[in-house]
């Protein structure tokens, strides 16, 4: 156990010592995560909540072909991403590949099914009987809209928070798509794989420690967030 | 002697699956009064106070609120104002994920009018909780006898011109009973609102009520 005592050490000199390999990394993650997780936002909050609250033709089918892009292997994603930014591929003019938003679109199809499939249940499973209540109370239809967001608001948060932590512990994605090029395109799980390999586990743990205090913030800010909307 | 609230001429209601579940052939409720509607479970009271309450279309006859014709149009461009006039309490209490006040003044805010601390207070006193010690309180904190009195709260602050109960005391403790009770009545005796309740309680509807009705099958078949 001593390498992995001297490892967390070192882990944390690294850390005091605000390590610029390692930063790069973390820097590298924020920007990556924040792209992604914005991108899923945007598109996936009104989609999902178009897709619990509408009853349309082909919602089924909707529904099912966004859980199936839950349970697609986030490797396919890396390989599909990667087909469309390279050079021979049909976006490869566009010269994203090996770039962080380049990475940011991979894990965006990685965020967004998530983000759509947690809203929509959200917006379902609030009470059937609130509708009824609200509308009882003298809502229009817009107000009777933002009623159904509103209370959906929790389910909505933690579906922001799981997408959060699925993209920033993403590894194949960001490995394939970003290349995991130092100083440029290495993201805090891409250089934790490759550290580890090499027999560096100081930096692997102290990468790991921010991944984990970043981890705890974000469920921090949820619980936070949740008693807050209850007041 | 002014017109009715409500006209309701052959009015006939289905749900899903096209069973009319609701005939009324003629029913008039004067402003003021007290209507009791009594009947087995699925006889068509919920029903009868759904439509009152604009939240179910007639699928034939017609239905008179206020001196306007209710139809399918005006379900559709203004289904909101009508039911702002006409204000029902379902028989399952449904609050938002708010805090006490907060879903007291929630339909007052739906209406873009002040929600002052005094009005939520008095309305909660109506159904005999404090503002003090309720009023901030999450839904969640609340026992079910307490979430039906403040579902029924959030209502009596609208004083609206109708008020439709579907069984206002099911599940109250005695105590809490008796307060729902008073409120109940206080929104007539208050701004002369028109009260149609839904109830077991034969005796509560017999002494409070200017006319019980029955049900059964979805037709009126007696009245006292």
């Amino acid at each position: 156990m001593d390498y992995f005592s001297e490892g967390l050490t070192r882990a944390v000199e690294l850390l005091l010592s605000l390590d610029p390999e390692a930063f790069s990394a973390v820097w590298a993650t924020a920007v990556v995560t924040a792209l992604a997780l914005a991108a899923s936002l945007l598109i996936g909050l009104p989609l999902g909540f178009a897709l619990g609250h509408f009853r349309f033709p082909g919602r089924r089918v909707a529904r099912l072909f966004v859980d199936w892009m839950l349970s697609l292997p986030t490797v396919v994603i890396g390989l599909i991403v990667y087909a469309m930014f390279t050079t021979r591929g049909p976006l490869g003019e566009w010269g994203l590949l090996f770039t962080l938003p380049g990475m940011g679109v991979g894990l965006t199809l990685l965020g967004l099914p998530i983000i759509l499939s947690m809203t929509a249940t959200a917006v379902e499973s609030t009470d059937v009987r609130l509708t009824e209540t609200v509308l009882s109370l003298g809502a229009d239809r817009m107000q009777l809209l933002f009623a159904t967001l509103s209370e959906a608001r929790f389910a909505m948060a933690l579906a922001a928070a799981s997408a959060f932590g699925r993209i920033v512990s993403e590894v194949g994605i960001a490995m394939m798509v970003g290349g995991n090029i130092k100083w440029h395109t290495r993201t805090i799980t891409t250089a934790i794989a490759l550290e580890t390999g090499k027999g560096e586990f100081a930096t692997g743990i102290a990468l790991g420690i921010v991944l984990m205090l970043v981890a705890l913030v974000v469920n921090l800010l949820v619980a936070l967030l949740r008693r807050r909307a209850v007041a | 002697m002014s017109a009715p609230l409500y006209q309701l001429r052959g009015v006939e209601a289905v749900y899903e699956g096209n069973e009319c579940v609701l005939h009324v052939p003629r029913l008039d409720i004067a402003r003021g009064e007290i209507l009791g509607l009594a009947g087995h479970n699925g006889s068509g009271k919920s029903t009868l106070l759904k439509l009152l309450g604009f939240l179910l279309e007639a699928r034939a006859g017609s239905l008179t609120f206020d001196g306007e014709l209710v139809d399918r149009a005006a379900l559709r461009s203004a289904g909101h104002l009508l039911r702002r006039k006409a204000v029902l309490q379902g028989q399952d209490t449904c609050l938002l994920k708010r805090s006490v006040a907060a879903n007291v003044a929630y339909g007052l805010k739906l209406r873009g009018l002040p929600a002052p601390r005094e009005r939520i207070a008095r309305a909660l006193a109506l159904v005999g909780l404090d503002y003090a010690q309720y009023g901030g309180r999450p839904w969640m904190r609340l026992s079910g006898g307490e979430a039906r009195r403040v579902a029924l709260a959030a209502r009596l602050v609208l004083d609206p011109l109708a008020l439709l109960l579907d069984e206002p005391t099911s599940g109250l403790d005695r105590a809490s009973t008796e307060h729902v009770k008073r409120a109940v009545l206080s929104a007539r005796e208050n701004h002369g609102a028109t009260l149609v309740i839904v109830s077991h309680d034969m005796g509560w509807l017999s002494s409070c009520a200017d006319r019980v009705l029955t049900l059964e099958e979805g037709r009126i078949v007696g009245g006292l």
